[in-house]
């Protein structure tokens, strides 16, 4: 895998320049967000979920080992095979002993986006396992050979006539359909046989409570639940740090989820693993895949209470109009800005500069992550760390001197305004100058509140303000 | 060390102060409202239905009626036997070809719509996704009023291995956001109280 950073800003200019497609992106999301609020005005209590949802969170993270522990003791009670991975390969070579040891070759599997981050379809497919995601927007992903672009809905950047032209290929179906149910139906029909033949069933989960060692998986296709009781064989990849304590923190958890995610009350299924179904057998494999690293940086640890509700994904300015695919990461959006740096710090190190640090992110989140106070944290640690673009760090550099002089920095104002009222465009409007590109730079003042200050000042400020 | 042990000392190693991080109480908020007109609204506003009772029609009738062109009527409940017994079904992919199926949920939750189903109810869990459509019977008296007195209340969370609230039927929006009922699941799911 290249290191080099991700460019999310050119990334991001080639999805401006299409249209039909940002339109629809940005609409769509900005839809998800207000079908969000419209849940939020409904349930009075919202705040104080979110509120509780966060100190679940806080405090099962601070005991996670003796949580872990837990589940895994309740788990192996009721029949299930737990397995521990400390990275992505770890988990690869988990499954696929999992896969061997039944002889299985076919695997259906819905949305997880642990086995994205452990890049699993290649490995088992080099290994002679076909894999089929039966989650339709992941499917559509799948056929396409791209990354999800949103954890919720992960095909969200393309328009029907988009799927049309895949399907076409490998379903097909029509190039020429226009219409999503008739697609949809497609990939049911497509699906269908594959799930029934299957060898074995995938599945993430959402939750998992200690006290019962069971995890909980949410969808709303019921792809999930066809992977995980048509074949007799169940494997749950779930990351370490999606426990709760008990059964009753899942009252303040699904209700929060789907309101949060899609606006929608909850998912259309919420089910529960607690044990292999009858003449079955089922694994969950934890996957730490730095995790228990994150757990120890005091600024960013928070970032672990995440349900990937994917709320802050449709809220952010930057994210509607960038789409996911920009972000070059498993995980995209403002939560993907600050945790992708924590899995390489160079690839990812632009990252936390694809936010314009409104503060959204943070206020709709169900668990209370300072999503925007951690992305200005992680812009710190980058520099830190020197991992800043050459036209940045010198740009920075000079604004400070500047900042640090108020002559100078007086001086610099007034010359910019007479240049916004002067210079031609290309000296304006260049590579330079990010601002100038998509938007026009600010009309110049006539006069500066400086200069306005000093015509109008009383002779009492002035004496205090010459002596500086 | 082995992974499970590396992983659980770096957890120990990395983690906040436990004790600045005390287990909050449980608790139960919002409408605890647990009637059936708050159930069928909720289960209405995900695509759910409710079958309507014709005078004193019986349960084959009013499956009849909204079903009449179901060949394969799949009972896992003694108040109609259909074309065929749950029972009867061996393996997962048996239930195939089923049209129908019909199954009495443990109870429903009146904030969400929700139904829950688990082995206890469904001979074989595949039942209720392979089959096209669902008929599920409920007793008005098993309605909870939201999603923290289900968790609290209800025991099946702490027995059942398969435990599934469905709420409504399948769904995707998956391609341009345009809302399909009846993805990969069932197709719809219908509420018979009784």
């Amino acid at each position: 895998m290249s290191n080099r950073p991700v460019n999310h800003a050119r990334a991001a200019e080639k999805f401006l320049e299409d249209a039909p497609h940002l339109q629809f992106h940005d609409e769509r999301l900005w839809d998800m967000r207000q079908k969000r609020d419209d849940q939020m005005h409904m349930l009075p209590e919202w705040q104080e979920l979110r509120t509780e949802a966060s100190r679940i969170k806080e405090h099962t993270l601070a005991r996670l080992p003796e949580y872990l522990e837990r589940f895994e003791e309740n788990a192996k009670k009721n029949g299930i095979h737990v397995h521990w991975a400390r990275d992505g390969a770890e988990h690869n070579r988990i499954v696929g002993e999992i896969l061997q040891a039944h002889n299985a070759r076919s695997l259906i599997k819905s949305k997880s986006m642990v086995t994205e981050e452990c890049d699993m379809r290649p490995y088992l497919e080099k290994r002679g396992v076909t894999v089929t995601e039966t989650d339709l927007g992941e499917r559509i992903q799948q056929l396409d050979d791209q990354l999800p672009s949103h954890i919720v809905v992960p095909a969200v950047h393309k328009l029907t006539s988009d799927v049309a032209r895949i399907f076409a290929k490998d379903y097909k179906t029509d190039p020429d359909i226009r219409d999503p149910h008739l697609l949809a139906e497609a990939q049911r029909q497509a699906a269908r046989p594959v799930i029934l033949h299957a060898d074995a069933g995938m599945t993430g989960g959402n939750f998992v409570v200690a006290e019962t060692g069971t995890f909980v998986v949410c969808t709303n296709e019921g792809n999930a639940d066809l992977s995980a009781t048509v074949p007799n064989l169940h494997i749950a990849t779930i990351g370490i740090e999606r426990l709760v304590p008990r059964m009753a923190d899942l009252g303040v958890f699904i209700r929060l989820l789907s309101r949060s995610a899609l606006g929608s009350p909850i998912t259309q299924y919420t089910t529960h693993f607690r044990g292999p179904q009858k003449g079955g057998e089922m694994h969950v494999v934890f996957v730490d895949n730095g995790r228990s690293a994150r757990l120890g940086m005091e600024d960013f640890w928070t970032s672990l209470k995440c349900i990937r509700c994917g709320a802050c994904m449709n809220t952010c300015p930057v994210y509607r109009r960038s789409g996911g695919l920009s972000y070059g990461a498993v995980y995209s959006g403002p939560i993907g800005a600050i945790i992708d740096p924590t899995f390489n710090e160079r690839k990812y190190s632009t990252l936390p500069y694809a936010s314009t640090l409104n503060g959204s992110c943070t206020n709709v989140c169900p668990v209370k992550i300072n999503i925007h106070e951690q992305l200005y944290k992680w812009r710190r640690v980058l520099v830190q760390h020197h991992e800043m673009p050459f036209v940045k760090r010198e740009i920075m550099h000079m604004a400070g001197k500047l900042m640090g002089q108020p002559k100078l920095y007086r001086a610099a104002i007034s010359a910019t305004e007479t240049a916004l009222g002067t210079l031609p465009r290309f000296a304006l409007y260049n590579w330079l100058n990010p601002w100038g590109k998509h938007r026009e730079n600010p009309h110049p003042v006539k006069q500066t509140f400086h200069a306005w200050y000093k015509a109008n000042r009383t002779d009492k400020a002035s004496k205090t303000e010459d002596s500086r | 060390m082995n992974a499970r042990d590396t992983i659980l000392q770096a957890l120990r190693t990395n983690r906040p102060a436990p004790e600045q991080y005390p287990l909050p109480p449980v608790v139960t908020l919002g409408n605890l409202d647990a009637s059936v007109e708050r159930f069928v609204a909720s289960l209405k506003l995900l695509g759910g239905d409710v079958m309507e009772r014709q005078g004193d029609e019986t349960l084959d009738a009013a499956i009849a009626r909204r079903f009449p062109d179901a060949r394969n009527v799949c009972s896992a409940v003694p108040e109609t036997n259909g074309t065929m017994r749950a029972e009867t079904l061996k393996t997962p992919q048996d239930a195939q070809d089923v049209d129908i199926a019909v199954v009495r949920a443990a109870f429903g939750i009146a904030e969400t719509g929700s139904i829950f189903l688990s082995e206890a109810q469904l001979p074989l869990n595949s039942l209720a996704h392979l089959a096209q459509h669902i008929v599920i019977l409920l007793s008005p008296g098993e309605i909870t009023a939201n999603m923290h007195t289900a968790y609290q209340t209800r025991p099946e969370f702490h027995t059942a291995h398969y435990g599934v609230l469905m709420s409504g039927p399948s769904a995707t929006a998956d391609i341009q956001g345009v809302l399909i009922r009846g993805a990969q699941g069932v197709r719809s799911l219908s509420v018979w109280f009784t």
